[in-house]
């Protein structure tokens, strides 16, 4: 059983008027269970659209999305997924804790377990001495890790990730995602994870899902074979320049020769 | 959003030593100024019924302390009980509004419209709706520019929410009502005590202005006018020093009430 299966896909915005816009056109993706899966493409090629399909944020114009054979729609109510933006989106009135405590509340968890978890949560992502703190005393990158800590809260199977560390300076984003794989091998959690930095999409992924604008569609999937044991140093592998370079030239292909727009080759 | 901006645990970093760096700078600009304005009037002897000295505006102070300090506190009454007033009533129907679309549709337009009236209209027509001889038309007057203020604030509040933290709710499944409870009236209390401490200086304001369109003879505004027109400029700007006081206080209990009701906002004020 895949952990996403998006068959068909289309996404037409404002359909019939003006602005008519086809942001998704025949989208067939899938996701394995604990899979980690990016998806890369210049502005305004849908990877927003198409992770907000998954989340069941918009509904498609055409296609089916299932998560673990469920219907997006269930799946959403089940909250059988975490979410991540690259705005944390903490609500500024309630503390650390509290933060990570909300989706937790809305399941309908009882005090303490919710204090636990929101603790262990605060650990995993090393803040665990913040926990009384207000979002406006931390630093971009710490709200982005109480966002991932609160994603993960509900230990979800599925991640889905839109550019969170695109606000981050690249000294903490560099930091951040080896955090974010060190997260993911200790929970086992599926990752799709929205980025326009081919480094970023390299070091992450399993995968890296190369798509194209007007209209969106997906035109190829590189695999990224750099084992499971990545640390600072596989950024200066040769493997890792190699698979780089693989992305970009897909990126190119899908702008038909010219170069790719939008995308940070650092 | 950069990393450098904020601190952690920053809110306690103006203690000690700061407050000599934070108090010391206003001190000598105040000195200068005033020491300034009594050289200038000596050296020009400028006539005092165009610009009385600071030391004749603090000897009349001095001396009519006792009338400055009811005069204040009639006008300084007159703008807490339309802030408070035109505070419930804002936020009472800005919730109304938010909760019955018809209605919100229209007071809108009527809000828009009371505002539009000017001042001088609505006193007068208050002055003679309620006897000369009370505070009730002047305290109404401030009651609708507060109620206006909080009304737009508390509105906006319930409204705009960061879209981010809206499709997180959507996310997680919660229903309007969740919605509400746990992201919309905290976001609008917010608002609500930013209208207040908006609402608070202009409160004092219009409570002296009001004052200005007849009514009784005891509050500062009625008082700093009858002063000038009588040439008494010095006594007349002892009252003025009375409103300023009054209208300090108003600001520094809207600023600690901000501070203390709605802890999420302190970061305006560690900087
Ligand atoms: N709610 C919407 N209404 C209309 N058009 C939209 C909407 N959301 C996205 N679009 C359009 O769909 C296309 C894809 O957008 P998006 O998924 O945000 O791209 P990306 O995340 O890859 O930058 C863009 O052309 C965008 O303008
Ligand atoms: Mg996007």
């Amino acid at each position: 059983m895949s952990a996403v299966e998006v068959a068909q896909v289309s996404k037409v915005f404002n359909l019939g008027t003006a602005d008519q816009v086809d942001a998704l056109v025949d989208i067939d993706l899938t996701v394995e269970q604990g899979e980690f899966v990016s998806l890369i493409g210049p502005s305004g090629c849908g990877k927003s659209t198409l992770l907000r399909l998954i989340a069941d944020l918009i509904e498609p114009t055409s296609g089916t999305v299932l998560m673990n054979a469920k219907p997006a729609h269930q799946a959403r109510l089940d909250q059988d997924y975490g979410m991540a933006f690259q705005q944390s989106g903490l609500f500024e009135w309630r503390n650390v804790q509290k933060n990570i405590e909300l989706p937790l509340e809305l399941k309908g968890w009882d005090k303490p377990t919710r204090r636990a978890r929101s603790l262990e949560m605060l650990e995993l992502v090393k803040l665990g001495q913040f926990a009384k703190h207000m979002p406006w005393q931390l630093s971009g990158g710490m709200q982005q890790r109480v966002a991932i800590a609160r994603s993960l809260a509900a230990n979800p199977p599925l991640l889905l990730m839109d550019e969170p560390f695109g606000a981050l300076d690249e000294m903490t984003r560099e930091h951040m995602q080896t955090e974010l794989l060190r997260i993911r091998k200790e929970t086992g959690t599926t990752i799709i994870f929205v980025t326009h930095s081919i480094p970023e999409a390299v070091y992450l992924s399993d995968r890296v899902v190369v798509m194209s604008p007007r209209p969106g569609r997906i035109t190829a999937v590189v695999d990224v074979v750099l084992g499971s044991d990545r640390t600072e140093d596989t950024r200066e592998d040769e493997q890792f320049y190699d698979r780089i370079t693989e992305v970009r030239e897909a990126l190119r292909g899908a702008e038909m020769g010219s170069a790719p727009l939008g995308i940070e080759d650092r | 959003m950069s990393v450098s901006r904020r601190r952690v645990g920053s809110g306690t970093r103006s203690g000690g030593d700061g407050v000599v760096a934070k108090v010391l700078p206003p001190v000598i600009v105040g000195a200068l100024f005033f020491g300034g304005w009594e050289a200038f009037v000596d050296w020009q002897h400028v006539r005092e019924f165009i610009l009385p000295k600071p030391s004749e505006i603090w000897k009349q102070l001095f001396d009519n302390f006792g009338l400055v300090r009811s005069a204040s506190v009639v006008t300084g009454t007159n703008a807490l009980v339309g802030l408070i007033l035109g505070t419930i009533l804002g936020a009472l129907l800005a919730a109304t509004a938010n909760r019955y679309r018809a209605f919100g549709e229209l007071l809108n337009p009527l809000t828009i419209t009371i505002a539009a009236i000017p001042a001088v209209v609505i006193v007068s027509v208050l002055n003679n709706m309620y006897s000369v001889t009370t505070q009730t038309g002047r305290r109404v007057m401030v009651t609708l520019a507060v109620f206006f203020i909080v009304f737009v604030q508390v509105a906006r509040g319930l409204r705009q929410n960061h879209p981010t933290q809206l499709e997180l709710m959507r996310s997680y499944a919660a229903s309007p009502r969740e919605i509400l409870r746990k992201v919309r009236i905290p976001n609008a209390v917010g608002y609500l005590f930013t209208g207040i401490r908006t609402a608070a200086p202009i409160a004092v304001i219009i409570a002296l202005v009001s004052e200005y369109f007849g009514g009784t003879q005891d509050g500062l505004g009625q008082r700093i006018a009858s002063n000038f027109s009588l040439s008494k400029t010095a006594f007349a700007f002892a009252y003025v020093v009375g409103g300023s006081i009054v209208g300090l206080l108003f600001f520094a209990g809207s600023n600690l009430l901000e501070y203390v009701a709605v802890p999420w906002r302190r970061r305006r004020y560690s900087r």
